[in-house]
């Protein structure tokens, strides 16, 4: 039975299944609801009661706004940062660099973090051009920088698999042309000089005097770094730094692959890519080895948010563990509430009304400032993923988008329910309360 | 008011027949032990008006919670009709009062947030499904008589006069056998409780009630058939101390 539970539950679309996982998450809350107000009419008495105590009820509910929305902000908040940082670096298959830190060559490469790095040599450029399962091997030669932007050379070729068609303008098509980044601060027409180095290096670099590069064309967004970055030919590089131009000199004004082994300078990375996957996985298998590095970036980043996924278990940790403490928190006031309310209950039961009802009353009123709280708590948490993520994506180029999902609907269900069920404490202590000393008590 | 066939009680069921009470040997006492009240018998017809006179402290009150099965007797019997309340539990005590009893309370007691027609129809909030129309229109049709606006009007700016009628109407608005009223003037001017007063009387009258009325108030005692004293905890009937009171209803006496 349990096998075919099992087998019934992976048949489920994921859609379903998580649709399931909230109904389970929500039934306890629901089943506890429907027994306990069965038979009564309590919800004009308990709307009433939430309106006279508006802004005490505003204040419980805010509280658990702010534990639930920080909980929903930070589950939204890593899952976005996830997709975003993996989506950016969709576009890079396999990476080649010298032998050394993966990571730090990913973050260059990728995420066009300032870094030195050795470079490749033309015997890695002649495997890779006589490999007949290579369908692109563009290199990547990072250093440079204009205005705070990343000046990368690479190939027309590279530009066109990362933007796909081009926003504005065209390909370069002379050294002393460029492809500017979806939000570079250049625009097409523009002319600008590079300066030798890229981020803190920048300010201590020296401006490549003589050297004038003119923006032809605009890359489409592509969530990634690279939309500050403004792309030149390779060539252009290798040239301002005085090296050879990676073609023979009888190539002329040559610009892109296939370059020459022999008047290769060097580069620190190579994007290399196959059209199917299993031939990636070939290349990397062939090349990583002495003397290269070949890398897959999306690997290499599940890693390290593997490594950083203990970190969000822990702040996911305090954010139940804050949750809980201002379910607590509120939970102790609607004790003193229900204090408050006890000439008000006793009347009630005076009146005729079973503890039952009474019970009821509380219990409602208790569910239905969780479940403003709930609401609200999903609304702020929204707000403030979308802020945080702006500032993330301003700050490092990576579109981070999030948005509510299931993940955050478990979460917010989950806290409900049990808070709901913690709620009962409150209804028993105002259903144990006796009737002629609450009548007398305040009278 | 609703009519009653005497039948044994069941689960708090009334006996559905008029409810003459009928206490023997009562005694409640505090959770110390102490003595709070000693009622060695009184009996009630049906449709009676008794009024319930004492110091201050002296006990009526614990009379009535004790009559309305808000206090449980530690020894004897109250019996309505066929039901002894001081035997039944706890909730079957509350099925019998929310069935048979309107309760008035000194100090108006009334839910500040609902409005006067959700207060005066408030029983309807746990009486069955079936009877909640019935105790609505009725109250409605209370206050309307009893000359409060029913609509949405902040009870707690009306005067004493209108928030006690509003308690008379919620006290009615359920078809009540009995009416258990505790101090039901206190907080209102004099031209104000004599009118209560007619009105409560009035209303229970027209349908049949027994009214049982602690106060301090002389005229509101007097405008009942009988009075019974509560002096240090014991109980006696105003005219024949110590002995078995019985009071009957306004009619019998005028036809007697």
């Amino acid at each position: 039975m349990p096998e075919a539970l099992n087998e019934l539950w992976f048949a489920l679309p994921v859609r379903g299944r998580d649709l399931a996982v909230l109904l389970a998450w929500l039934a306890p809350a629901a089943l506890a609801g429907a027994l306990i107000l069965r038979g009564h009419r309590a919800g004009p008495l308990v709307a009433a009661l939430l309106w006279r105590f508006r802004w005490s009820n505003l204040l419980f509910s805010g509280l658990i706004a702010v534990s639930v929305g920080l909980g929903v902000a930070l589950v939204a908040q890593e899952r976005a940062l996830r997709q975003g940082t993996a989506k950016a670096a969709d576009k890079f298959d396999v990476i080649l660099a010298a032998p050394g830190d993966q990571i730090r060559m990913l973050l260059a490469a990728v995420y066009l973090q300032p870094t030195d790095a050795p470079l490749l040599r033309g015997d890695v450029l002649a495997r890779l051009q006589a490999d007949p399962q290579v369908d692109l091997a563009a290199p990547i030669a990072f250093g440079d920088s204009f205005d705070g932007a990343p000046v990368v050379g690479s190939t027309a070729q590279f530009v066109e698999h990362l933007s796909g068609p081009l926003a504005a303008g065209r390909l370069f098509a002379r050294e002393d042309e460029a492809v500017a980044g979806a939000l570079a601060s250049v625009d097409v027409g523009d002319s600008f000089t590079p300066v030798h180095g890229h981020g803190p290096a920048a300010s201590a670099g020296e401006t490549h005097d003589g050297v004038t590069i003119r923006v032809v064309g605009r890359m489409a967004p592509t969530g990634s770094p690279w939309d500050r970055a403004i792309v030149v030919p390779v060539e252009n590089v290798w040239t301002v730094h005085g090296l050879a131009n990676g073609h023979a000199p009888s190539a002329g004004d040559r610009l892109g692959p296939p370059f020459d082994p022999d008047y290769f300078p060097g580069t620190p990375a190579f994007l290399v890519r196959a059209d199917e996957i299993w031939k990636n996985y070939a290349i990397q298998a062939r090349y990583d080895g002495e003397g290269v590095m070949a890398f897959f970036p999306g690997s290499v980043l599940g890693r390290l948010l593997a490594l950083l996924g203990d970190m969000r278990e822990m702040m996911s940790l305090m954010a139940v563990a804050t949750q809980a403490l201002v379910a607590a928190g509120v939970l102790a006031g609607l004790v003193a509430l229900t204090r408050l309310f006890s000439r008000r209950f006793a009347l009630l039961r005076a009146l005729g009304a079973p503890r039952r009802f009474v019970f009821a009353v509380v219990w409602s009123y208790a569910a239905a400032l969780i479940g403003a709280g709930c609401a609200m708590g999903l609304a702020f948490g929204w707000i403030a993923a979308q802020v945080v993520s702006r500032i993330v994506t301003a700050r490092t180029d990576v579109l981070v988008a999030p948005a509510l999902g299931f993940a955050e609907a478990h979460l917010v269900a989950a806290f409900f329910s049990l808070a709901t069920l913690l709620a009962l404490l409150p209804a028993f202590g105002a259903y144990r309360r006796g009737v002629v000393e609450d009548l007398r008590a305040a009278a | 008011m609703r009519p009653c066939d005497g039948s044994p009680s069941r689960r708090g069921r009334a006996p559905v027949t008029a409810p003459a009470l009928s206490a023997r040997d009562v005694t409640v006492t505090a959770a110390d032990g102490r003595l709070l009240l000693r009622l060695d018998r009184l009996d009630v017809a049906p449709g009676a008006a008794l009024g319930v006179r004492g110091p201050s402290g002296a006990g009526k009150s614990t009379l009535l919670n004790a009559l309305a099965g808000l206090l449980r007797p530690a020894t004897g019997a109250i019996r309505w009709g066929g039901t002894d309340v001081a035997a039944l539990g706890e909730a079957a005590r509350d099925a019998f009062r929310r069935r048979f009893m309107g309760l008035i309370f000194q100090d108006f007691l009334l839910f500040e947030e609902l409005s006067p027609l959700d207060n005066a129809a408030v029983g309807a909030a746990f009486a069955p499904r079936a009877e909640r129309a019935a105790i609505r229109a009725r109250a409605a049709a209370l206050l309307d008589r009893l000359g409060v606006a029913a609509g949405a009007r902040d009870v707690s700016r009306m005067s004493g006069g209108e928030r006690q009628r509003i308690a008379v109407a919620r006290a009615l608005s359920g078809g009540p056998r009995v009416i258990l009223a505790d101090e039901p003037t206190a907080s209102l001017d004099r031209a104000n409780a004599d009118l209560l007063i007619a009105d409560l009387l009035a209303l229970a009258r027209e349908g049949g009630g027994t009214v049982i009325a602690v106060s301090h108030d002389p005229a509101v005692t007097m405008a009942m058939d009988r009075i019974v004293s509560v002096v240090d905890g014991v109980a006696r009937d105003g005219d024949h101390a110590g002995a078995a009171v019985v009071a009957a209803p306004v009619a019998e006496r005028a036809r007697a």
